[in-house]
């Protein structure tokens, strides 16, 4: 079972539930990727603006959601193949960007082919390290608080006399 | 008709690309993300031949579509190459960090230049 040993410990019969959230969230991202590139037609000789609109909300994305999933949640079985794996896989495109730059290239359009290189690389991974900023609540505190880290809830939940606090208003 | 064959090759181009990652990985256990490297640099090799044959070669729009976007572009994928990145740095593994970015830019743009030459040609 190369699948099954491929997810390391769990019950093999798990692994076509995996493979089906990859696949869901692979046919959605594709078909969401296709919607943004269809919307604007890029010439060549111009600074393919979808490809790079997907990687980069893309990535902040997948940023978000593989904190959540490994620092933040629960244990989850499927959260992360349908929507790490499958969706923003599937969302971003390393392979139209490859092209892309190579095209513009060839066609004598070298700076811009550098440009949107270095843009893509840039931006791309400022927007994996914000989402994981974001979803570890140190980049702007979300819905009004910031997310406190596990310890911290270890602490609350290990001395339920702070709970007294609420009751003076002064907790939250 | 396009949308049904774009969301069959893209969940087939992602499992494809978990397979791979998966049993790249495990033959060669590292915190190197040499799994995505070779999904990006192959992907990139076969959507510049789909591309270079199409241009050249009549490969009809629609087949570009379905096999180079949503087969080829779902089995690529550059949010895990920035997320790696990050990952790498973070735990202090700036070495791979770098090679994961300079290999994966240099030889992707290689593969895909090659694979336009490939698919001009044939």
């Amino acid at each position: 079972m190369p699948v099954g040993s491929a997810v390391g410990g769990r019950p093999p019969s798990e692994a076509p539930l995996r493979i089906l959230a990859i696949a869901s969230g692979g046919a959605i991202g594709t078909l969401a990727r296709y919607g943004v590139e269809r919307t604007v037609a890029v010439p060549d000789g111009h600074f393919p603006w979808p490809t790079f609109l997907v990687n980069v909300t893309g990535s902040f994305l997948l940023g978000v959601v593989v904190v959540l999933v490994v620092e933040r949640w629960p244990p989850t079985r499927f959260v992360r193949p349908f929507a790490a794996i499958g969706f923003c896989g599937g969302f971003t495109t390393f392979s139209t960007l490859a092209v892309e730059v190579t095209q513009r290239a060839q066609h004598g359009h070298l700076g811009l082919a550098v440009g949107y290189l270095a843009a893509s690389l840039v931006v791309g991974v400022v927007a994996a390290a914000l989402g994981m900023l974001a979803a570890r609540g140190r980049l702007f505190p979300p819905w009004g608080t910031p997310i406190p880290d596990p310890d911290d809830i270890a602490v609350f939940r290990s001395r339920p006399s702070t709970r007294a606090s609420d009751d003076k208003g002064t907790g939250r | 008709m396009i949308i049904v064959g774009l969301a069959v090759a893209g969940a087939l181009g992602a499992v494809l690309r978990y397979l791979v990652d998966h049993s790249v990985q495990r033959r060669i256990p590292s915190d190197f993300p040499v799994g995505i490297l070779l999904v990006n640099l192959s992907g990139s090799l076969v959507l510049g031949v789909l591309t270079g044959s199409a241009l050249h070669h009549g490969l009809s729009g629609t087949w570009l579509t379905v096999e180079g976007t949503g087969f080829v572009g779902a089995y690529t994928t550059f949010s895990t190459f920035a997320y790696d990145s990050v990952r790498l740095a973070e735990n202090d593994q700036w070495g791979y960090s770098l090679v994961n970015v300079l290999v994966s830019l240099g030889a992707g743009v290689g593969a895909a230049a090659a694979g336009l030459a490939l698919g001009s040609l044939t």
